[in-house]
């Protein structure tokens, strides 16, 4: 654009453009960072009010405002039903995530180390599990169970369900690890006469340890949040925070329910502070481990 | 390497098993696909199946015997076809899950590029403030909506006690409006992700050069900066556009009865009657538009970049 102008003018141009240059730029870098800003404060403000909400007197809106309290907490706390479907939700997820993490380890080996037939076949329906709405899993391993089978919904399908659901989050965790893991240090160690399990503890297993911590987690939070498929492959006696709180959120009052979402938002963010100083979570989760930080 | 005298057998023929490229394949490869073709393969097959065969309304029993009836139903209404609950569920899902996604990925790709150009404590200090409600239950996130909008809700109320409005807007009520906030808020951290993967391995002095080069602005985000990032955005993409067809929690929760989207159609039927006949041929359309909907985005991109990997 600039060789088009004229000579004559073009000094006193540039330095017109030089100005504007500059404050056009300021001005996208500022707006830049507004709309982030905003952004952010689009996603936290729904979540700071409950955490207001669960100190308030007044459980569902800010005014008029009540006083605070702490009653909402030991309402919540004290909760015969809310303990029990606390505990069934972190059995389930505990259950589901051990096993989807044993599958995907090893199904990550497979897909980064052999060549066979029918390998992207296979990775495609590995990762399919996270793509397919959960209703219509859900309803279909349902019907597969009940109509199909013979066995009525209850502890058993929903943590089989689940453990197919966090089997991809261990997948693309775990073999994106060891895509960029350097084989040539397993043969050194077998070289030196260690058989494949020590191999494996010794010198595999140290490295891609992050990874399989980062997978597990997220396949047991993928377990411990989901709704839907949980109600339909659970039966009357396998109790499930969230249909708990589902069932809760209809009837529009329960004060208990801001509290027991604000514990859940503080856990949370315990363990992913804790999480991203020990294994580079966000790394994992943004796809930016590199051999270096791993 | 202190094994104990009992295990050393088992160890022994562990190690004896894993010696063999054969069965090395069987034992990583064996589980994992065990667990896909009976929990995922075989449910879907039989759901295919049950969507052609009639279901007894008594006994919930399957009478096995070819029939189109349950696709029937699904356009059967007493009315034009595009008035049956089927049809008008399907398509405003459809119309959510659009305007859904095009909503993240607007809002996503300042956020995305803002952090893939810095680095160092800033980066670490947002990312933290995004994943935390990334991993907050979905059905809080979905509650804190439910308290923000309606016409007591804080929204309304806190604009009527600052004065500003007399009476609740009817915008800030439960309803489309709300559901789209809704989903957007579930499922902006997938589109932000995915678009940072991608964003974080763009060489950013290409598009210097361009500047320098005489490029407006407009002229770097169109030639290099979206093509170069396209596996990104049609990635993220994906990720938000297929669970909001299937939403169910949000709607139902933000919609307040007065919206039905396919999900919760699907969900009423299974719950309510058990009609798993009527239930399996609305699924086969969410099934069928979604494999079309990965087919096209595989075109562009592989699947390892959508793990964002």
């Amino acid at each position: 654009m600039a060789t088009e102008t004229s000579e004559s003018t073009e000094t006193a141009g540039a330095t017109e453009r030089l100005v504007g240059h500059q404050t056009v730029e300021r001005l996208l870098g500022t707006s830049l960072y507004v709309v982030s800003g905003l952004l952010l404060l689009f996603l936290w403000v729904p979540l700071a009010i409950i955490i207001f909400l669960a100190f308030a007197e007044n459980a569902v809106t800010i005014f008029p405002f009540e006083g605070l309290t702490l009653d909402n907490f030991r309402l919540a706390l004290r909760s015969d039903s809310m303990r029990a479907s606390l505990a069934g939700s972190f059995t389930i997820a505990t259950v589901a995530a051990s096993v989807a993490t044993v599958l995907g380890v090893l199904a990550s080996f497979a897909l980064t180390r052999y060549r066979f037939r029918l390998r992207e076949v296979y990775r495609t329906f590995g990762i399919i599990p996270l793509v397919i709405p959960g209703i219509i899993l859900g309803v279909a391993l349902r019907i597969y169970f009940q109509n199909l089978l013979g066995i009525l919904p209850g502890f058993a399908t929903v943590v089989l369900a689940h453990s197919l659901y966090g089997l991809p989050f261990v997948l693309l965790i775990v073999s994106a690890r060891l895509y960029t893991f350097d084989e040539s240090l397993e043969e050194a160690a077998r070289d030196l006469g260690a058989d494949p399990l020590t191999v494996f503890r010794d010198v595999t297993l140290p490295v891609i340890a992050p990874a399989v911590g980062a997978g597990f987690l997220f396949a047991w939070i993928r377990s411990f949040e989901d709704y839907i498929r949980a109600l339909f492959l659970t039966g009357p006696n396998t109790d499930v925070l969230t249909i708990w709180m589902f069932s809760r959120i209809r009837q529009l009052d329960a004060p208990e329910l801001n509290a027991v979402s604000a514990l859940i938002v503080f856990g949370i963010a315990i363990a992913l502070a804790v999480a991203m100083n020990v294994g580079n979570v966000t790394g994992y989760v943004a796809g930016t481990v590199t051999e270096e930080e791993g | 390497m202190a094994a104990d005298e009992p295990d050393e057998s088992a160890r022994a023929r562990a190690v004896r098993l894993l010696s063999g490229p054969r069965s090395r394949l069987g034992v990583t490869v064996g589980p994992s696909a065990a667990w896909i073709l009976t929990l995922l393969v075989a449910p879907l097959a039989f759901m295919v199946a049950v969507s052609f065969f009639e279901v007894s309304s008594l006994t919930y029993q399957i009478v096995y015997e070819p029939t189109l009836n349950n696709y029937r139903s699904l356009f059967d209404g007493g009315g034009a076809i595009w008035n049956t609950p089927f049809v008008t569920a399907l398509w405003l899902s459809y119309v959510i899950a659009t305007v859904t996604t095009l909503l993240c990925l607007t809002l996503a790709f300042p956020l995305a590029y803002l952090l893939a150009r810095s680095g160092g404590r800033l980066f670490k200090v947002v990312i933290f403030f995004v994943l935390l409600p990334f991993f907050t239950m979905y059905l809080v996130r979905a509650y804190s909506w439910v308290l923000m909008f309606g016409p007591g809700g804080v929204i309304n109320s806190t604009l009527m006690s600052w004065g500003l409005i007399d009476a609740p807007l009817g915008i800030f009520n439960y309803g489309v409006p709300a559901i789209i906030v809704g989903l957007t808020h579930a499922y902006f951290p997938y589109m932000l992700l995915t678009l940072y993967a991608s964003l974080d391995g763009l060489d950013f002095s290409i598009l210097e050069a361009a500047r320098d080069l005489g490029a407006s602005r407009v002229e770097v985000l169109r030639d290099h900066v979206i093509p170069l990032t396209l596996p990104g955005i049609i990635g993220g993409s994906l990720f938000v556009f297929v669970p909001s067809v299937g939403a169910f929690i949000t709607p139902t929760f933000l919609g307040q009865g007065k919206v039905q989207m396919i999900g919760m159609l699907i969900e009423s039927r299974v719950a309510g009657t058990y009609s798993i006949g009527y239930a399996s041929a609305a699924s086969m359309f969410v099934l069928v538009s979604i494999v079309g909907a990965m087919i096209l985005a595989f075109r562009y991109v592989s699947i390892e970049e959508l793990g964002g990997a």
